[in-house]
């Protein structure tokens, strides 16, 4: 039995400092509570003694049964608001907890973020917090009052008779034991039913999103046969997890039910040897029946708290996980307006030392206020030179400069407010537009919002919405067509004030009509600031100034653009004659 | 909806009727299971009533111990049948509710099938059959408490019949009231599910817009959002806890205010020995299964009420499907195979006449939520032709393909093949006669091959042939496994352009006649598009109608469409749209601005 109250205690400890006072108060209520439960049988055989004794008046009788009222109804009392108390106490912990690892988390560097998906990080944020905050109500509500409640049940017992005391103390500690094997005997069946119930949602969620490549495909069959496989397939498992189930159910009867035939053969034992009151008779067999809810509550406390630990040791691991991008401790302003951008032998790869290079010495600059064109095939690391740029990673070898100043050197929230970026990725989230464009800045006014939705054409389609900027946006954007989502997109960068502006594929999405009408608005957006231009397109990097081709992580040319299209050997002048007019095969 | 919507009993009737001989003996068996604590209660009272002299059966207080140890290892038998019945019973329930909703949405348009996400659907598979399962079998446990509670109080009743009404009248009655205050719990449950809900939409939004949020350097703002909604669901869970902490404690305390009622009323009794303490402790043992059966029937109640959400939810799920679709009693084949003549499995067999001609006319299309769509689209499309829609981005072009091939439901207009009527396209536009490649095909995560064959049986040469026409032969070495290879959840393991010409293949392995195809380009290079026009061209069809804005695509053409704000603006060949369209001139005059032409 490994329950890690150590580690649970280190990571709350911070947080459960201010809620002492009510702590003290929730441990006074609990043993109030379960005095007061041990209390009443004793009240029950006092008054069962008193009935079968001839000459004690009515009144006295009376009075135990009123006894025996109050004390049920204080216990009540005591149960609610030390769930209450208990409660409060856990939420306040926990939401603390909660909102400093999400801070932690979202700090992290990019690497880190790669390899969660966003649903992992709830489970992490949510669901490994929540698993806390189930162990610290089970801990202490369920687990310490029922052992509190059981040793006390003991010691009753043997204040009545030592052997009865020790014949019940042995019954718990095999109950406890036999329970805990049943339940670990079966649990593997849970495990299978419910990787099985998994599986087959996962199938149905699936076709139920591709419904038009099935029916066009002629394919219904197909989905309604492997339904019927995997429907054949899950009896088994289902009959095999739900017997399981019944066992732990029938093991609780059989043991319970041995328990009391054992208590009640002692008893009469007692009975025929004349040294026991048949009060204390009801009040022996009153304790046995107590001792069930406690006993069989125990058996699943400990795997919930067995199941914590996990939780604790991720969340652990989670702090303890640093963000490899570095700050410093004085970081260097950049300078105002367009901003140069100078690469210095700059290699990277991905992961470890010895992983491929994305990057290959590259070295160039570029002079404030210049558009760069960037080009080269898929893979030819185009967008992991701007990822560099808005140090998302930071560079193997080499330095980037911007403005004169290396980018390691500026504070991150200083070096992302002067770059502004609109990716092929589109991230829109479940809020309302002006959430969606300002990112909860609220000192963004309206006006600026509808200023460049307008801008970009996005007008029309803002007066379509039914609640303008309030209206709701689905997650991922769903509901908007790819393009649209691609404008908003846009949008966001031409709400900040860039030094350097980076559109890396930003508009793959947008047909040529659309692409031709917010010309226009980019001119506006890069006049006056450096651009770097990343497209698989010619046509898109026409405003270019200055030409990058990569090609397979190296530098393969560079220079004004003017000059290489003039220059007959350059790679720039072959793609342009060719007519490879769209997309840089 | 349907004017005749089926009350949550008659379809609950429905499904019962659906394994009768299975559904009578559960009930026999759990009304077993729930009357033998009777038993016990009996035991007990005899073996006190032993101790004192009092009681009415010879038996001594040992041999009862015994008897007690005998009526549990019965139960137990008791139970592991009910069990046996129980699990398989509520299977059946289960899976029928969703063999029949799969079934019905495979029928439907299917880029309408359902009227919500995928996400939201899986729901009413996943919680609201559970939920029909569970109020099913919670009859039985309903039958057999009302039987024990019967039982219990005719036993008390001869026992005792002042205790047994003034005890139990009232607990029933203060039960009764708690369960329609607990109806104010559903209301702070529901908020509190929302505040949750909420909670984890954040960080889940957050997590995945991390470079979006970093970029904006917005992250302290998106905490501080964070901890506002974690305070939100603090306040919402604590209502909620506080109260339903109230209701619980009613319930587990009104046994013990029950006992203290029964020794203030019993204490006169007891002193003149007609209550012994064998029916003191009967008493008690019984309250608490008595109790026990009030709060069961108030959740029994809620969950009818539940279920009847979830029945109304699965029928929104089955949009314009009769009352009985839900609940007809469809065969499962539970222990066969699959029925072959169900869903045949086979190359598609071509027996009518070839294709000749497809002609639409006053197409017409509106999706009710946002009011846009397409209308009055007409156009001709002869056997040897490639037509290609074209026009900006939210033209209606998707729509248009989608509504020919009954992928949407049809609202106006008539299409015709070969110069006959096509009455139903849902069923009729299916292989061989045409077959379709969405702009973002789904795949499903299964194998490679399995996801171009879906269901037909393997045939070398056709898939090499479809591979090759799909320009995936190059890729297929490449991978890990080749065709088995597992391509993940919706194909994550292929790259964009690899999942969009496994489904092209998919397409190709059937031999339809006509080939459907919405904008390739996204996810393909020019060479690679080139040369799978190349190949589309030398196999075997009769048509190609395809939505793109590239130039290689424009060219090939015989019969452009060019869409504007759900029209047809202008259609024809190149030259022609060229010289009538201003759409089309802006469309085609970007594709050729490159950085020279300045």
């Amino acid at each position: 039995m490994n329950i890690p109250i150590r580690q649970y205690w280190r990571l709350l400890r911070t947080y459960l400092k201010h809620e002492q006072g009510k702590l003290v108060l929730l441990m006074i209520l609990l043993i109030a509570g379960i005095v007061l439960q041990l209390w009443n049988p004793q009240i029950v055989r006092h008054f069962i003694d008193s009935a079968l004794q001839p000459g004690i008046s009515l009144n006295d009788l009376m009075g135990s049964a009123l006894l025996f009222i109050a004390v049920a109804l204080l216990n009540q009392l005591a149960s609610v608001s030390s769930g209450y108390i208990g409660e409060q106490v856990g939420w306040t912990a926990t939401n603390e907890l909660r909102g400093d690892l999400a801070k932690h988390c979202i700090h992290l560097d990019q690497a880190f973020h790669k390899e969660k998906t966003s649903g992992e990080m709830i489970q992490r944020i949510d669901g490994d917090v929540n698993e806390l905050s189930h162990f610290f109500s089970n801990f202490v509500f369920m687990l310490v009052a029922n052992l509190l409640l059981i040793t006390g049940i003991l010691v009753l017992m043997y204040r009545e008779d030592w052997l009865l005391g020790a014949g019940m103390t042995v019954f718990v500690v095999i109950t406890i034991f036999v329970l805990q094997h049943i339940r670990k005997a079966f649990a593997p069946f849970w495990v299978k039913s419910s990787e099985a119930y998994a599986a087959f949602f996962g199938f149905v969620g699936e076709h139920l999103a591709g419904t038009e490549d099935t029916r066009a495909n002629g394919a219904s069959g197909f989905v309604m046969r492997r339904f019927h496989g995997l429907l054949r397939k899950m009896l088994p498992i289902t009959l095999k997890a739900s017997f399981g189930g019944y066992s732990m159910w029938v093991s609780t009867i059989f043991v319970f039910s041995l328990g009391r035939s054992l208590a009640l053969l002692y008893c009469a034992y007692l009975w025929s040897t004349a040294s026991i009151s048949l009060g204390t008779i009801y009040l022996i067999f009153t304790y046995t029946e107590l001792l069930n809810h406690p006993l069989e509550q125990i058996r699943t406390q400990i795997q919930d708290l067995q199941r914590a630990d996990a939780s604790i040791v991720r969340v652990s691991q989670l702090f303890a996980t640093e963000s490899s991008l570095k700050e410093k401790e004085k970081p260097l302003l950049l300078p105002e307006g367009a901003l140069s951008v100078a690469f210095s032998n700059v290699s990277f790869s991905y992961g470890s030392e010895d992983a491929e290079q994305v990057l290959r010495q590259i070295d160039f600059r570029l002079q404030p206020g210049r558009v760069l064109g960037l080009l080269g095939r898929t893979g030819s690391g185009k967008s992991t030179l701007a990822r560099l740029l808005v140090r998302f990673y930071d560079t193997g070898a080499g330095a980037i400069n911007l403005g004169g100043t290396d980018i390691r050197d500026a504070s991150l929230a200083q070096l992302r407010s002067r770059i502004a970026m609109v990716s092929q990725n589109i991230q829109l989230f479940q809020a309302s537009v002006r959430d969606n464009l300002t990112l909860y800045n609220p000192s963004i006014p309206d006006e600026r919002l509808y200023e460049v939705l307008s801008e970009l054409g996005l007008d029309n389609w803002l007066h379509s919405l039914s609640d303008g900027l309030d209206t709701q946006l689905a997650s991922g954007g769903s509901g908007l067509s790819a393009g649209e989502a691609q404008l908003l997109a846009f949008a966001r960068a031409f709400l900040s004030d860039p030094g350097l502006i980076i559109l890396d594929e930003a508009s793959s999405r947008l047909d040529p009509a659309t692409e031709t009408h917010i010309e226009r608005a980019i001119d506006k957006l890069l006049a006056g600031r450096t651009a770097i231009i990343i497209a698989h397109r010619l046509a898109t990097i026409k405003r270019a100034d200055d030409i990058l081709i990569l090609e397979a992580g190296e530098t393969l040319e560079f220079g004004p653009r003017a000059a290489l299209a003039a220059d007959i050997h350059s790679r720039l002048y072959e793609l342009l004659q060719t007519g490879a007019e769209e997309v840089l095969a | 909806m349907n004017a005749k919507e089926m009350s949550t009993l008659q379809s609950m009737w429905r499904l019962i009727r659906y394994r009768p001989i299975l559904y009578t003996a559960n009930a026999i068996l759990w009304a077993g299971v729930h009357l033998f604590p009777l038993i016990p209660g009996l035991l007990i009272q005899q073996f006190f009533d032993s101790l004192t002299g009092q009681a009415s059966w010879s038996l001594n207080a040992s041999s009862l111990a015994v008897l007690l140890m005998v009526t549990a290892v019965a139960r137990i038998m008791n139970i592991y049948g009910g069990a046996l019945t129980d699990t398989i019973h509520r299977f059946h329930m289960g899976a029928l509710l969703r063999w029949n909703m799969l079934q019905w949405i495979l029928r439907q348009p299917a880029a309408a099938a359902i009227p919500c996400s995928p996400g939201e659907a899986v729901t009413q598979f996943r919680d609201d059959s559970s939920q029909a399962e569970d109020a099913i079998s919670w009859t039985l446990d309903f039958i057999g408490k009302v039987l024990f509670a019967a039982a219990a109080i005719f036993i008390l009743l001869r026992v005792n019949v002042q205790i047994t009404c003034f005890v139990f009248l009232p607990i029933v009655l203060v039960i009764s009231v708690t369960q329609i205050a607990s109806k104010r719990l559903q209301s702070y449950r529901a908020t509190s599910r929302d505040a949750t809900g909420k909670v984890t939409g954040m960080v889940g939004e957050m997590f995945g817009s991390v470079q979006a949020i970093q970029l904006a350097g917005a992250e302290e703002r998106f905490i501080h959002r964070l901890r506002t909604l974690n305070n939100q669901r603090k306040q919402a869970a604590l209502k909620d806890r506080l109260f339903s902490s109230l209701l619980d404690s009613v319930f587990s305390n009104i046994v013990n205010v029950g006992t203290g009622l029964i020794l203030l009323l019993g204490a006169a009794s007891m002193q003149r020995s007609e209550l012994t303490v064998g029916d003191f402790a009967l008493f008690v043992y019984y309250l608490a299964f008595v109790t026990d059966f009030t709060s069961f029937f108030g959740r029994f109640l809620s969950t009818l009420q539940q279920t009847s959400v979830s029945f109304k939810r699965m029928h929104t799920l089955l949009q314009g499907a009769g009352a009985d679709q839900l609940v007809e009693h469809n065969p499962l084949y539970l222990r066969n195979e699959f029925p072959e003549h169900l869903y045949p499995q086979h190359f598609p067999e071509n027996t009518e006449a070839p294709f000749s001609s497809l002609s639409v006319r006053g197409l017409g299309y509106r999706y009710s939520d946002t009011n846009r769509g397409i209308a009055n689209i007409s156009f001709e499309l002869q056997r040897g032709s490639f037509t290609v829609v074209t026009g900006r981005i939210g033209s209606g072009k998707t729509t248009l393909l989608r509504s020919v091939l009954g992928l949407l439901p049809m609202q106006a207009g008539e299409i015709h093949w070969n110069g006959s009527l096509v009455k139903d396209p849902v069923s009729f536009f299916v292989p061989p006669r045409s077959a379709y490649t969405s702009q973002v095909p789904n795949l499903f995560s299964e194998s490679l091959l399995t996801n171009i064959l879906l269901g037909l049986p393997e045939d070398r040469e056709r898939q090499e042939n479809a591979i090759h026409t799909a320009v995936l032969d190059q890729d297929i070495p490449m991978l890990e496994h080749g065709l088995d290879t597992m391509i993940g959840q919706k194909g994550v393991k292929l790259s964009g352009g690899q999942a969009q010409r496994t489904a092209a293949a998919r397409m190709f392995i059937r031999e339809p006649e006509l080939l459907v195809f919405d904008d390739l380009s996204s996810a393909l290079d020019v060479t690679t598009e080139k040369l799978l026009w190349e190949r589309v061209e030398q196999t075997p069809h009769a048509a190609c109608l395809i939505v793109s804005h590239r130039k290689a695509a424009l060219q090939r053409a015989d019969h452009i469409i060019v869409m504007k704000d759900g029209y047809i603006e202008a259609q024809g060949t190149l030259a022609d749209v060229l010289s009538q369209s201003k759409e089309m001139q802006l469309l085609w005059e970007d594709e050729h601005t490159s950085a020279c032409s300045e």
